[in-house]
């Protein structure tokens, strides 16, 4: 691929800035880069779901156009999607033949061959999953699997793997870097897209990484370690500049205790008797790696999912069965990961989005007084240094200024608890400072702050206390000192320690829930 | 205001412009073929109803009906609840005002008529809730369900209309004449516009008010823009699942407890047909905005009245303005018309 | 009620009765799994009622007045899918103009062509040929319900089956179903979504056609408003009947003999034909609430 280039007029977006990418025949070839690099879009014009505004794409010597998926698999590039493109009430085989199905007779499946020619595939490169089950019955890492076989069902030579390992587990991770060693074993080519840096030191001959829609570096994997590339994909070495005071804490303000969320159908809770405390003047960060339930966390706590079993308490209250409104009222605060969809309405106008949390207190006989919202509106703009006028669209706003919208709505209830789910996710380094400043002059301040973020240095720089969440479960509680490293919440995050095994925590947690 | 608004602004309207406009070239494509006097027939079609104030004050009389159950679709849509009940809720709402009229023959009107228009309002708010009920309790389909239930309702009334509430002594299939007292103040004659109008232009004003301005529209607006923004922010969203459909509900039996004590005083069989389907066109074409509802529904009273006129003056048929009401409806939600709408889908991934 | 001899006939209109439900919901059924909401299928029946009597009385034969009625509700529904896909308009706001545009079309085509905007009787109108085997007739009660029908009921049957064989056993039918349950799946492969859409809206407009003839075709005479909600009803049957061929021709029975109940009612007891008229609209929302009652319950516990 070479001078791609693809601007997306409607967002104002220049996904890919004149990028040249060189895959050779027969190695696993890693595209990195952040969130919004620009690696996915670079995918997608190479499986043809988008159109490039210029450049060419050279597939084994010839020139081609691919104007739809369609084309590419003629040529023989498949592609797995982040998000898996399956029909779940389909069975696998229908899956796996769909849009090129053998036939019988004329417009009639032969539902024997796909039946045998998927289970033939599957046999083939040792996979898992039965051609005659259906798709909404598999697990995520066989859904994987049938997207894999998709595309060696017809015959794809090159691979493009966009974040396939984001939703796997560790077995699951381990059987699909088995799978493709196997497939390159064969002479198959592999795009791998990523942002992790373990999985490119591992699979990888080559890697090309991204930052903002440019390519910034192409190199031989062997000659490059961790330190560099991630240096290569922000840009800098990564160091937060925040001026961390030592805490004094207080009382408690929030409190969990054995909070479990169990899912019908589903044998691992997607909380596990979770038990911590928020004391004011802390700021507790939770770590980990998406999906192990940080996202749960934040919807208990939020108000916006009811847990199985066990007790939260807000200020002493218990407030286990409230919904969103009445938490507020008990003394809640809370900026989403979603800010995009949860924490600001987009086609709204700033000043009605700033008021959400609060529009009672602008009532006069059940009508909204306008002049009091707009000063306090401008108020807010002027404080958070908003970029931004009270009266448009807050889609209107970059996302910087978005989440200081959010984070202004969310601090003028001044409550003494805040929850931040990902405050930083995608925002550029001034916002962030913003954010970390915020956060650490509330927890100045006396408020309990709670973080949740799968971002460590974030979680490094500004907690006092660090849990770490692996599968629905509190892995580890750590002091934030000078010795604790990110290599270790690493490990933790990853499973590979895990201290609520030990027989000294299992008693801990029977002695508190006693 | 900022450029990206003016430039929507702009968008939509010429969108609607040009849907309106293939609308009436249709028409007179249509004209031209079917009419052996077609001068005549799109005359009378565009410029009839301003010809004599007999034809001008039942258009306006007319468009009452459609203020009431369009902005009776904008306040549903606005929220985001679907309410696809419109013809049963005012002819429900025609037959409640209908049966409380007969049934108190000697109060005064002002007493009675309130009773019934509240009566009216009453059911189809109680009719248009239970489908938001069954989408908030149970997460029931509400387009599905209000139409069901819509459609049973009709059935049922037609039963009422020509079985127990018959009037024998009419030929029509209709109930008896309501009361002197409750029918409405003429105010245009020899044409049917009656005194309800001004309600309506006050409705419609008063309706805008309420969304933009009142605690419960704005949480309803809030709601309908962004339900996951709503909930995450504390306002009761499985209250405006309902709410909204019972108002749109009301307003709906409210357009056909006038259209009963303001029209035909009485409740003849089918009396508020089209009311509902035609309310969701107005306030698609009033983009759901109260006040512009008002225009709106005139200009579906005005395709009315011209194909009325047309039939009156010329050998084309009523059912003109039918199509032209198709047409419009066929594109007033086609995006490709309305550049502003397709450019928010994509996002970059 | 004591007449044993009195279900016979009542069954044997419900037979007749129902085959233009069935042929509307056939056609809607390939809309809905398509992952559409086709509310057109009324005015798509009223088109083919319509343009396939005034054929059939112009040209003097059957099969021109039924296939140009089928070609005006293909045409028709070309317009319908044009305007939904292509301009990307609201399918449901769409649907609605469809309905409102065929009773506009055909009342206005009526009002020119014959000068007058009621019934419309044809003195030498071809009647549906009827299919009466004696030997088959003698067959105890199935031969009196089944037998002695015209060839378009019979018809509407052979669609059921050849609607199940299109969807679950060839390759267009995996491609419509999959463009309803995922689009994003099928264009992942690099068909196009939208393509078998408007496959799947023209086969609407084919049975709905096909529909429409019968109905008209059957009275000999060309009614306003003939279709009288059997659009709606069919939509309905789609619901009631899964979306599956099987379970839409049930729901199809059970229709067609509520209306058949209801003509041979009057007079024998005392249920009003409006009652009888409402109760497919009634059976089916109390369907429609169990159903999402029990999916409510079911999901309990894991979501809020």
């Amino acid at each position: 691929m070479e001078g791609i280039t693809k601007f997306f007029a409607a967002s104002g977006v220049l996904a890919n800035d004149a990028v040249d990418l060189v895959v050779e025949e027969g190695e696993i070839h890693a595209v990195i880069g952040e969130n919004g690099a620009g690696k996915s879009t670079l995918m997608k014009l190479l499986y043809g779901l988008e159109h490039a505004d210029a450049g060419e794409i050279t597939f084994r010597g010839e020139k081609v156009a691919i104007k739809d998926p369609f084309v590419a698999n003629r040529l023989g590039i498949g592609m797995v999607h982040q998000h898996f493109k399956l029909v779940s009430d389909f069975t696998v085989a229908e899956n796996v033949v769909l849009g090129s199905e053998p036939r019988a007779r004329g417009p009639f499946i032969d539902r024997r061959s796909a039946v045998r020619d998927v289970s033939k595939v599957i046999e083939e490169h040792g996979f898992s999953v039965d051609a005659k089950r259906k798709v909404q019955d598999l697990t995520v890492g066989q859904m994987q699997q049938v997207e894999i076989v998709k595309m060696l069902y017809r015959n794809a030579e090159l691979l493009i793997l966009d974040e396939p390992t984001s939703v796997l587990t560790e077995q699951e991770i381990e059987s699909l870097f088995n799978t493709l060693k196997n497939l390159l074993g064969r002479g198959k080519t592999i795009i791998l897209i990523t942002h992790k840096l373990e999985e490119v030191m591992q699979m990888s001959d080559r890697v090309t990484v991204m930052r903002d829609g440019k390519v910034v570096a192409v190199r031989d994997t062997k000659d490059v370690d961790k330190r560099e590339l991630s240096r290569l994909m922000v840009g800098r070495d990564i160091l937060l500049e925040v001026d961390r005071k030592p805490p004094t804490y207080g009382d408690p303000v929030l409190e969990l205790k054995d909070v479990t969320i169990r899912c019908r159908g589903q044998g691992r809770p997607l909380l596990d008797r979770i038990s911590f405390q928020v004391r004011s003047g802390e700021l507790v960060g939770i770590a980990g790696v998406g999906g192990n339930g940080l996202a749960e966390i934040e919807d208990v706590i939020g108000g916006l999912r009811r847990a199985t079993s066990g007790r939260i308490f807000l200020h002493g209250e218990d407030v286990t069965a409230l919904g969103p409104e009445p938490l507020r009222e008990v003394g809640l605060a809370y900026v989403p990961a979603d800010r995009l969809r949860r924490g600001a309405s987009l086609p709204t106008t700033v000043r009605e989005n700033c008021i959400v949390t609060k529009h009672h207190d602008f009532l006069r006989t059940g009508i909204l007084q306008k002049r009091g919202i707009r000063a306090f509106t401008e108020r807010l703009i002027e404080h958070f240094s908003i970029d931004a006028v009270e009266g448009m669209p807050a889609g209107n706003l970059s996302g910087g200024n978005i989440q200081k919208m959010i984070l202004a709505r969310e601090l003028a209830a001044e409550t003494d608890f805040i929850l931040f789910s990902e405050p930083t996710w995608g925002l550029d380094i001034a916002s962030s400072q913003f954010v970390y400043e915020k956060m650490l002059e509330l927890r100045q301040r006396g408020a309990g702050v709670l973080l949740i973020s799968s971002n460590l240095d974030e979680i490094l720089g500004l907690a006092d206390t660090v849990l770490i969440m692996y599968r629905g479960r509190i892995v580890g509680r750590l002091e934030n000192t000078e010795s604790l490293s990110k290599e270790i919440i690493g490990e933790y995050m990853l499973g590979l320690r895990d201290d609520s095994q030990s027989p000294s925590a299992v008693a801990s947690a029977e002695g508190s829930r006693g | 205001m900022d450029r990206k608004r003016i430039a929507g602004l702009l968008s939509s309207t010429t969108g609607l412009a040009l849907t309106v406009g293939i609308a009436f070239v249709i028409v007179i494509i249509l004209i031209f073929v079917l009419s052996k006097e077609p001068g005549r027939a799109i005359y009378y079609f565009f410029v009839g109803p301003f010809t004599k104030s007999y034809y001008f004050g039942n258009m306006l009389n007319q468009s009452i009906g459609l203020i009431f159950t369009g902005l009776g679709i904008a306040v549903a849509f606005r929220s985001s609840t679907f309410n696809l009940g419109g013809e049963g809720q005012a002819y429900a709402g025609a037959m409640a005002a209908t049966v409380i009229c007969l049934s108190l023959p000697s109060l005064t009107g002002i007493v009675g008529g309130t009773a019934a228009i509240l009566g009216a309002i009453a059911t189809g708010a109680f009719l248009a809730g239970l489908s938001g009920f069954f989408r908030m309790r149970w997460g029931t389909d509400q387009l599905i369900s209000s139409f069901l239930i819509s459609a049973a309702v009709i059935l049922i009334v037609n039963y009422l209309v020509t079985g127990p509430l018959d009037d024998p002594t009419n030929s029509m299939l209709t109930t008896a004449r309501i009361g002197q007292q409750y029918q409405f103040l003429r105010i245009f004659k020899p044409s049917k516009l009656d005194i309800s109008i001004v309600f309506a232009v006050a409705a419609a004003i008063a309706t805008y008010f309420f969304m933009q301005r009142s605690h419960w529209g704005y949480e309803m607006r809030m709601c309908g823009i962004n339900r996951e923004f709503s909930r995450y922010a504390g306002i009761n969203v499985a209250k405006y699942l309902m709410v909204p459909m019972a108002i749109s509900g009301g307003f709906h039996g409210l357009a056909g407890a006038v259209a009963v004590m303001g029209t035909h005083y009485r409740c003849l069989k089918g009396v508020t047909a089209g009311l509902g389907w035609n309310g969701i066109a107005v306030a698609l074409i009033a983009k759901n905005n109260p006040v512009a509802v008002i225009p709106a529904a005139l200009f579906f009273a005005y395709l009315d009245a011209g194909a009325r006129a047309a039939m009156l003056h010329a050998d084309v048929t009523f059912e003109l303005a039918k199509i032209a009401q198709a047409v419009i409806f066929f594109l007033v939600t086609a995006q490709a018309l309305y550049g502003f709408f397709t450019t928010r889908k994509r996002v970059a991934a | 009620m004591s007449n044993t001899s009195f279900p016979i006939p009542m069954l044997h209109s419900t037979i007749r009765i129902m085959a233009p439900f069935l042929l509307a919901a056939i056609g809607g059924l390939f809309t809905e799994l398509a992952g559409m909401l086709n509310i057109a299928l009324e005015g798509l029946m009223l088109i083919g009622a319509f343009f396939s009597v005034i054929f059939a009385a112009a040209t003097g034969s059957l099969f021109l007045g039924i296939a140009l009625g089928i070609v005006a509700s293909v045409l028709a529904a070309y317009i319908f899918g044009f305007i939904s896909l292509h301009l990307r308009a609201n399918i449901f706001i769409t649907g609605l103009a469809t309905n409102v545009f065929a009773e506009g079309l055909t009342m206005v085509l009526a009002f020119q062509i014959f000068g007058n905007k009621g019934v419309i009787r044809f003195a030498n109108l071809p009647r549906l040929p009827v299919l009466s085997n004696p030997s088959l007739q003698r067959i105890p009660v199935l031969g009196d319900i089944l037998v002695g029908h015209n060839i378009l009921v019979y018809v509407s049957w052979l669609m059921v089956v050849l609607a199940s064989i299109v969807i679950y056993k060839t390759a267009f039918g995996l491609r419509v179903r999959g463009t309803g349950s995922n689009p994003g799946a099928v264009e992942a492969t690099g068909l196009s979504p939208r393509r078998y859409r408007m496959y799947a809206i023209l086969i609407s407009g084919f049975t709905c056609g096909l529909a429409g003839a019968i109905l008209s075709l059957q009275l000999g005479a060309y009614v306003p408003g003939v279709t009288a909600g059997r659009g709606w009803i069919a939509l309905v049957a789609i619901y009631l009947g899964n979306k599956t061929p099987l379970g839409i021709l049930i729901a199809c029975i059970v229709f067609g003999f509520a209306e058949s109940l209801s003509n041979y009612a009057q007079g024998v007891i005392d249920v009003p034909a409006d009652f009888i008229l409402a109760f497919p609209y009634i059976i089916t929302v109390v369907a429609m609430i169990a159903y999402s009652m029990i999916r409510h319950y079911r999901l309990r516990g894991s979501e809020r």
